[in-house]
């Protein structure tokens, strides 16, 4: 496997949706390849950041109140 | 025996019992496709009223939450997008040169040693922002994915697409998405040592001088049109991971 098509997967590895065969070969690309390594670290750091920042928001309770209200409201109408 | 009366109850309890766990998990991406709390909430109560009216169509053992999303995810292109539905044209060799040049030119050292920790200064109003620099698709898989945790399988269901166009969506929108934050974090001086100090401003400035880049454009936006080409990259017969057709792409990735 070439630097190019460890970049190419890259995602996918971290993903965990790669092959058997083709995980294997990925990860061996890495350990001869200290740039690929630092990509595939770089990739997994910023997918957590990014987790970390953009996960955070909840439904307002209020909305939540309003939401179950509306719901019930029309259950019992269509029964 | 149960009378229709009980029967309709029972369906409102039931449905309300399994919908209502996921109502934070829509919210959360129904802000980021709105951008409002207001739409949000309407998006998601309307998409609750649906999933109700047609619960009896849900197939038992199916995934629940990718139906919601699903729901949703259609909800809101009749709802929102019919108004303003100009496509993004993206030139994608445009995405992976200038991710290239980012890489090479702001991160040296970050490739060096990539635990470092300068991303943590960063502000959740700058990674907000350069996920709404996304163009509309390619946000909804990187959310999807990397934000909800459905696999290429489920988010193909949701976005009524083939797995491959998810799968290039996501590594287009991926690498979108860090080019961003690495420019980011450069021009605002998260890269120690890095930063132009010009661009250098208070955090004060900062929202003030960010505010009007709403509607994308300038440099870290995508280029030029290119007629829709996403679907090559991962999809049967490309070189890419010689894929032939569905079935090997299946085995080749291993998707659950
Ligand atoms: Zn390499």
């Amino acid at each position: 496997m070439l630097c190019d098509d460890v970049k190419r997967i890259a995602y996918f590895f971290l993903d965990g949706t790669l092959g058997e065969q083709k995980k294997n070969d990925f990860s061996a690309h890495l350990n001869l390849c200290p740039e690929c390594e630092a990509r595939t670290k770089l990739h997994r750091r910023l997918r957590i950041f990014v987790r970390n920042r953009l996960a955070r928001l909840t439904a307002p309770d209020r909305f939540k109140q309003r939401l179950m209200r509306t719901l019930r409201a029309v259950a019992a109408e269509w029964s | 025996m149960k009378t229709a009366e009980v029967y309709e109850h029972e369906q409102g309890w039931n449905f309300e019992k399994a919908a209502m766990p996921y109502v934070d998990s829509l919210y959360n991406t129904a802000y980021r496709m709105t951008r409002n709390s207001e739409d949000a909430e309407d998006l998601v109560q309307e998409t609750y009223l649906k999933a109700y009216k047609y619960y009896d169509k849900f197939e038992e053992g199916t995934n629940f939450k990718a139906w919601l999303f699903k729901i949703m995810k259609n909800t809101f292109i009749n709802n929102y997008r019919k108004k303003k539905l100009t496509p993004h044209k993206i030139d994608f060799s445009e995405i992976e040169e200038s991710y290239e040049r980012v890489i090479q030119k702001n991160a040296p050292d970050l490739i060096r040693d990539p635990e470092s920790e300068i991303f943590q200064d960063m502000m959740d109003e700058d990674v907000k922002r350069a996920l709404d620099s996304l163009p509309h698709d390619y946000k909804m898989v990187v959310l999807l994915a990397d934000i909800e945790g459905f696999s290429y399988k489920e988010i193909a269901e949701i976005l009524d697409c083939p797995v491959g166009t998810v799968m290039s969506r996501l590594y287009r929108g991926r690498k979108m998405l860090e080019r961003t934050l690495l420019e980011y974090a450069r021009k605002y001086g998260y890269i120690r040592g890095v930063a132009e100090p010009a661009k250098m401003r208070s955090r004060k400035d900062e929202t003030k001088g960010r505010k009007k880049k709403e509607e994308p454009e300038g440099e870290s936006e995508v280029a030029e049109p290119e007629e829709n080409e996403e679907e090559v990259l991962f999809t049967g017969g490309e070189d890419d991971f010689e894929l032939e057709d569905e079935e090997e792409q299946q085995e080749e990735f291993a998707i659950e």
